[in-house]
C-alpha cells in the first residue's frame, strides 16, 4: 500500500479537540460525534480535528502520549530492548505527522517532540534492518513481527516479503533438482540396458 | 536468424515501459511473414521425413521458431493492451487524437469495448438499490481537503462547476476549486495541483 | 440528519452503518494486500452506497456554508475512496487473472459459493471475449494454419499464493501448516490473538476469507 493509504487509515483514530463553537451531536457514519460545546474538551476522528483545525474552528488536545517524558521513557526502553516495544498505538506515526504538522501551536515543545519521534523511529528502523537481515539469514519463511505498527511493516514492503519470495524459489528449484537426481540414480540402478 | 525480429519488437515495447509507442505493424507484418515461410519449409520437409531422418532435427527447430513468434507477437499485443487499458482511465472513454494515433485499427477497437465494458460494469453499481452507478475513475486518491489550489497549465476556456459559477481557465492561472470537480482535468494534464 | 440503521435480513439482527464501514475497510485492506481474489461484500458496498445517497440528499437541504456540510461531504468522500478504491482492485485481479478466475467461478457457481458479483463475472467474460477476438484480429488469424488456435489455458496467468504477507490474529488460532520444502519437518505454528506475522498467503488463505485474520 502506499504511505498515503496507511495515513488514510490511521486518520480514523480518535483525537480529543476543544471546539470554539457549539452546535448540536454530528450524526456521521462512522459514529456520533459531539455535541460541541464551545471551551468543553470532546472526541472527534482525526480527519475531522484536522479540518476543524484548518477552519480555525478547534484546538488539538494533545494526545497524552506526545510528552517529552513519556517519550524520552519510550525512547529509552526502545534502546535497551532487543525487541520492538509497545507503540502508544497502531498509527502513532501518522498522528503524530498530521497533529505537529496543523497544530504545532497546540502541542507543548511540539520541535522537541518531533525529533524525539524521529530517533524513535529511526531506532525502530535499524533494529527491523538487523531482524530483517536476521529473517533472511536463518532461512526466511516465516516470522513474527510483534507491536510493529502498520506504516513500519508498510515501510519494508515490497523488499522483504519479495525476498523471501525469492527465496522460496530457490528452495523449490532445489528441491526439484535433487528430486531429478534422484529419479535419474533409480533409473541407473534400474539396471535397464536401453540407450536414451 | 529465425526469431530475431520478433526480439527486436519486444525490446522496442521494453525501452518505453511507462508509455505507448506507435503500433509496428510494418514489423508485425514481417514477422507473420517469416512465419509463413518457416511453415511451408517445414511441411515440405516433414513429407520428406520419411526416407531422411535426419531432416526431423530441423523440422523441430523451425516448430520452435514459429512457436516462439506466435509466443512473442501475442506477448507484444497484451503489453499494449495494458498500456491501453490504463489510457481508458486517464483519458476517460474518447482519446486525444495524438493518442489515438498510436493505436492500430483492432486496438482502437479492443479499446472501445474494453471502454463499453468497464462502463457498464460501473452503471451496473448499485443499481439494485436505485443507485446510478459510480465512476471508479474518479476518487483515486484518499480526500484530503475540499478545496485544493490549482495552476492551469493550458488556455482550456471555461468551466463551469456543480454550483453553477463559471470560471476561465487561462494559462498560468491559479485557483481555488473543489478537490472532485478538478480531477478529471488533473490526470489529462490541464491542471497542476499546487502543494 | 442521522445515519440509519440498517436491518440486513441474512442474520436477522440489527447493524450499524458504522459496523458496515468498518467491516468494508477491513475488506478493502485485505483485498489490497492478497494475492488473489476474495470471495465480494457487495452486501456492504450496497449498504453504504444507500448511506451515501441518504446523506447526499440531506446535505443538499443544507446551506452552503453550513459546517455540517463540509464535514459530511469529506466524510462521504472517504467512503467513496474506499468504494472506489476496493472494486477497482477487484477489477484489476480480474482483468489480470481472468481465465484462471472465470474456470474456477464456474465451478464456484455450480456450488453457490461464487466470488464475484454477477456484474464482475459479466465483465470477466466479456474481457476475456474481447481478448480473444482482438488477438485474432490481429495475430491469430494471419499466422499458418495449425497456430491459429487462441489457447486459453497457454495464456492464463495465475495469482502467486506462495508469496508472502503480512497478518494481524484477530483471534488465537492453532495449527497453521509451514512446508517445509528441503526436509521432511513441516512446521505447525499457534498464532495468538493481535500477534503480528510475516509468511506464506498459502496456508491462511482460508484464515483471511472467514475473517480470523487480517492482512496488514
Amino acid at each position: 500500500m502506499d504511505p498515503f493509504e496507511i495515513e488514510f487509515i490511521g486518520e480514523n483514530r480518535i483525537v480529543s479537540i476543544i471546539p470554539n463553537f457549539s452546535h448540536d451531536k454530528i450524526y456521521l457514519i462512522c459514529g456520533e460525534f459531539g455535541p460541541f460545546r464551545a471551551g468543553l474538551p470532546m472526541n472527534v476522528p482525526l480527519w475531522l480535528a484536522v479540518m476543524l483545525k484548518q477552519k480555525q474552528k478547534c484546538r488539538i488536545v494533545p494526545p497524552d502520549w506526545m510528552d517529552m517524558e513519556v517519550l524520552e521513557n519510550i525512547k529509552e526502553e526502545e534502546k535497551r530492548s532487543r525487541f520492538f516495544t509497545k507503540m502508544p498505538h497502531e498509527h502513532y506515526m501518522v498522528e503524530a505527522k498530521l497533529l505537529l504538522g496543523a497544530a504545532a501551536e497546540d502541542i507543548p515543545r511540539a520541535s522537541e517532540v518531533k525529533t524525539i519521534i524521529k530517533d524513535i523511529w529511526d531506532i525502530r528502523m535499524s533494529k527491523l534492518r538487523t531482524s530483517m537481515d536476521a529473517l533472511m539469514k536463518s532461512g526466511g519463511s516465516y516470522g513474527r513481527l510483534d507491536h510493529l505498527t502498520m506504516m513500519e511493516i508498510n515501510s519494508v514492503k515490497p523488499l522483504l516479503p519479495q525476498a523471501m519470495d525469492e527465496l522460496h524459489k530457490i528452495k523449490m528449484m532445489t528441491r526439484t533438482s535433487a528430486s531429478a537426481t534422484l529419479n535419474n540414480s533409480t533409473f541407473t540402478q534400474s539396471g535397464s540396458s536401453q540407450n536414451i | 536468424m529465425f526469431g530475431e525480429k520478433v526480439i527486436e519488437l519486444l525490446k522496442e515495447a521494453e525501452r518505453n515501459s511507462d508509455t505507448i509507442d506507435l503500433y509496428n505493424d510494418e514489423k508485425i507484418r514481417q514477422i507473420i511473414q517469416e512465419m509463413h515461410i518457416l511453415f511451408k519449409m517445414n511441411m515440405d520437409d516433414a513429407n520428406a521425413t520419411t526416407e531422411n531422418k535426419s531432416l526431423w532435427t530441423t523440422v523441430q527447430v523451425r516448430h520452435s521458431a514459429l512457436e516462439r513468434n506466435k509466443r512473442c507477437l501475442l506477448a507484444y499485443l497484451y503489453n499494449r493492451m495494458n498500456k491501453i487499458k490504463t489510457l481508458r482511465w486517464e483519458f476517460g472513454s474518447v482519446l486525444p487524437p495524438d493518442v489515438r494515433e498510436l493505436l492500430s485499427d483492432s486496438e482502437y477497437e479492443w479499446f472501445s469495448k474494453y471502454s463499453t465494458n468497464l462502463a457498464s460494469y460501473m452503471r451496473s453499481l448499485g443499481e439494485d438499490i436505485g443507485y446510478s452507478g459510480i465512476d471508479l475513475t474518479e476518487n483515486l486518491r484518499p480526500p484530503k481537503s475540499l478545496y485544493i489550489e490549482v495552476l492551469c497549465v493550458t488556455d482550456y476556456g471555461k468551466l463551469e462547476l456543480e454550483d453553477g459559477d463559471v470560471i476561465m481557465l487561462k494559462k498560468n492561472s491559479r485557483h481555488y476549486l473543489p478537490t472532485e470537480e478538478c480531477q478529471t482535468l488533473i490526470r489529462q494534464g490541464v491542471l497542476k495541483q499546487i502543494i | 440528519m442521522d445515519a440509519e440503521d440498517i436491518e440486513l435480513s441474512d442474520d436477522e439482527e440489527e447493524i450499524t452503518a458504522e459496523s458496515v464501514l468498518k467491516t468494508l475497510q477491513n475488506a478493502w485492506q485485505n483485498e489490497r494486500l492478497a494475492p488473489e481474489i476474495l470471495p465480494h461484500h457487495n452486501d456492504m458496498v450496497e449498504c453504504m452506497l444507500g448511506q451515501i445517497q441518504h446523506m447526499e440528499r440531506n446535505i443538499n437541504k443544507l446551506p452552503k456554508t453550513d459546517l455540517r456540510s463540509c464535514i459530511h461531504k469529506m466524510e462521504l468522500n472517504r467512503i467513496k475512496y474506499i468504494i472506489c478504491n476496493y472494486l477497482k482492485t477487484r477489477l484489476g485481479k480480474i482483468e489480470k487473472y481472468c481465465i484462471a478466475i472465470v474456470n474456477e467461478e464456474k465451478q464456484r457457481i455450480e456450488a453457490g459459493t461464487n466470488y464475484l458479483t454477477p456484474s464482475e463475472f459479466r465483465y470477466a467474460q466479456e474481457y476475456i471475449t474481447n481478448m480473444e477476438s482482438h488477438l485474432k484480429n490481429t495475430i491469430l488469424n494471419h499466422v499458418p494454419g495449425n497456430m491459429q488456435s487462441f489457447e486459453l489455458n497457454k495464456m492464463a496467468i495465475y495469482p502467486n499464493f506462495y508469496c508472502h504477507v503480512f497478518l494481524k490474529a484477530n483471534e488465537t488460532i492453532n495449527g497453521i501448516i509451514l512446508e517445509d520444502l528441503l526436509g521432511d519437518q513441516d512446521e505447525e505454528i499457534d498464532i495468538e490473538e493481535d500477534s503480528q506475522h510475516i509468511l506464506q498467503y498459502k496456508p491462511i488463505a482460508d484464515l483471511v476469507k472467514n475473517g480470523k485474520v487480517q492482512l496488514v
